[in-house]
């Protein structure tokens, strides 16, 4: 097991790691940039490092400085948390020349999933349904025109470099599929210094359904059941649950399978999470993040397993500490993800919290590095704390959750908390019925 | 001061023993020390007038949470003040800071020494290269506030400069 934990995040997630860390008798060291030098997980750190100047790109993205910062504290592993260097092959490479371990999936893995074409094909290789598309890149409007035809409109053209739902534009026509084409492809090598596109089949109403899957690097993997995470606005997920209201145990159990013999197949290590559309009964796979999801305490709730403790334990060499039959999933969980914005426009709202009192009581959790009097920085993305709550039924965990939410203060900086009473008393919310589009329909966007 | 003692009496150890006590609170200018060995425990105090603001257990709760960890070593900061000095010349990046070019060689500089604008200070090691760190003014080296293969982080007073 290792003596030492360097954690390469920030905020909540940082947090959640030194938790983990403390209670497996690990030593902990938090980096940070001089913006995060009274973050909550820093003080509570065995160890803190300054790492550079509030910018990520100096600081939580400065790889040379997160392994000098391991040297000299002798951490002998990293915890990449979400974002940030996560899915950085190079970083996971890096480190290992080091003698340093990534606690993560291999470099390989990472890459393979990281490059959204090499992604598909090998889920297809290895049984997962896909998206139907174009076979690769898609190199000229004649051979878009062709895959388009076959699938039929409308499409949708995606950058092989993108992912987290950016570099995407749908054509709905013939009429538009040349201008669609070659926007995407400027607009990716803007962003992505890669204009490689690929095309994929536009649905209509679908919903996002993910698959939380764990592997022990050596042939065993499992899979710890689903989450749907289809109320999202401009891409980012705003609210997730577990299970997910559109599922029957027959369909998840099939999934499930599907996904954890792939991954057994990849020999896959670490935790992971397949990503699919579901539509009419079908899944389709869109991606698969190689990491832990902002959005793991929803599957916590409901199988009761320590999703960080048990990464750790798998990058120490450990076997996984349950089998498929081991995990059950049972009663309900749903979060809220809480940023600093105006609930109605989603303005940034970085300030000072000038009073800080959280919700409590059964089935209530919150997973936040923030606390009375902490400045949020305006540097980092505006995330502050997920309120998970868990219950019986879905309609027990619905009515607990609208009890948290109105017992919950934050004061001096604007929240989205009042997005969310109102979520809770929406009939759709309540029934389960929504889509992908649903959220930003609701909001009165586009 | 008080004795309990379940063991056969041993009336002189004892006594010895409360004397070396008391002798040890004045010499470390402790006010109380308390032991206990195989039974025996033993507390020694001395009455001071108390004019010091008695102990708080909390803090206030409108304060941040203080850290509960406040006693596990933490990473050397330096003193907090004199990264503010006018003088102060700061950590660029996370490393090992070296006051010579390589073991044995002479230092870059001294408390005392007069540098130019540019001149190299100290040079810090991360991930095996070698970075020199120049004097941002010229000026008298007034203070050096690191140990030769001292890790220090990014944004740590390093030297003053007057």
């Amino acid at each position: 097991m290792f003596d030492k934990i360097l954690i390469a995040n920030r905020g909540e997630i940082a947090l959640r790691i030194q938790r983990a860390c403390r209670e497996l008798g690990i030593a902990t060291v938090a980096v940070h940039s001089t913006a995060d030098a009274d973050a909550m997980h820093v003080r509570l750190a065995d160890e803190s490092v300054c790492i550079g100047p509030p910018a990520a790109r100096e600081s939580y993205l400065n790889i040379p400085a997160l392994v000098t910062a391991c040297e000299i504290t002798g951490a002998d592993a990293v915890h990449p948390g979400y974002g940030f260097l996560s899915e950085n092959a190079r970083f996971a490479e890096i480190l290992e020349e080091h003698k340093i371990t990534f606690i993560g999936p291999t470099s390989e893995h990472i890459r393979i999933m990281g490059d959204k074409i090499e992604a598909k094909e090998t889920a297809k290789r290895l049984g997962i349904p896909v998206v139907p598309g174009s076979s690769g890149a898609v190199t000229s409007e004649t051979e878009a025109m062709k895959v388009a035809k076959e699938m039929g409109f409308p499409v949708l053209i995606k950058a092989a470099a993108g992912g987290g739902g950016r570099g995407m534009k749908v054509a709905t026509s013939a009429a538009d599929l040349g201008t669609a084409l070659s926007t995407a492809r400027s607009e990716a090598k803007a962003a992505f210094n890669d204009d490689a596109v690929y095309i994929e089949k536009y649905l209509q109403k679908p919903r996002h359904i993910e698959i939380q899957v764990f592997g022990d690097g050596k042939g065993n993997a499992v899979h710890l059941g689903e989450r749907d995470c289809s109320l999202q606005r401009r891409h980012q997920k705003v609210l997730e649950e577990s299970p997910s209201p559109a599922l029957n145990a027959a369909q998840r159990q099939k999934i499930g399978k599907t996904v954890a013999d792939a991954m057994r197949k990849l020999k896959y290590r670490g935790a992971g999470t397949v990503e699919f559309l579901f539509e009419d009964g079908e899944f389709y796979f869109i991606e698969m993040n190689t990491r832990l999801q902002v959005e793991h305490p929803v599957t916590e709730m409901v199988t009761g397993i320590d999703l960080v403790l048990e990464q750790i334990r798998v990058a120490a060499g450990l076997p996984l500490s349950f089998t498929q039959d081991d995990i059950q999933i049972k009663g309900h969980a749903i979060e809220c993800r809480i940023c600093a914005e105006n609930p109605r426009d989603f303005r940034p709202s970085p300030g000072q919290i000038t009073y800080w009192h959280p919700p409590g009581g059964l089935g209530v959790r919150v997973d936040s590095g923030v606390y009375q009097g902490y400045r949020i920085p305006p540097y980092y993305d505006s995330l502050i704390g997920k309120l998970i709550i868990y219950g019986k039924s879905r309609n027990d965990c619905l009515m607990r959750l609208r009890r948290a939410l109105s017992e919950f203060v934050i004061d001096g900086i604007e929240t989205t908390i009042p997005l969310f009473q109102d979520l809770v008393k929406d009939p759709d919310i309540a029934d389960g019925v929504y889509d992908i589009h649903w959220l930003e329909k609701h909001l009165g966007m586009k | 001061m008080t004795a309990k003692d379940q063991g056969p009496k041993s009336g002189s150890a004892e006594s010895q023993m409360i004397r070396e006590l008391a002798e040890l609170l004045n010499d470390t200018g402790l006010t109380e020390i308390e032991i206990e060995k195989s039974g025996l425990k033993i507390r020694v105090a001395k009455k001071i007038s108390i004019n010091a603001a008695p102990l708080q257990a909390f803090a206030a709760p409108a304060a941040p949470a203080a850290p509960a960890a406040a006693d596990a070593p933490k990473q050397a900061t330096g003193p907090g003040d004199l990264s503010k000095h006018p003088g102060a010349v700061k950590s660029p990046m996370v490393g090992t800071a070296y006051r010579s070019p390589e073991p044995g060689a002479p230092m870059f500089c001294e408390v005392g020494s007069k540098v130019k604008q540019g001149d190299t200070l100290l040079i810090i090691e991360a991930m095996k290269t070698m970075n020199q760190i120049p004097a941002p003014r010229s000026g008298t080296v007034k203070a050096i506030l690191f140990e030769n293969a001292q890790p220090v982080e990014y944004g740590e007073p390093l030297i003053i400069i007057e």
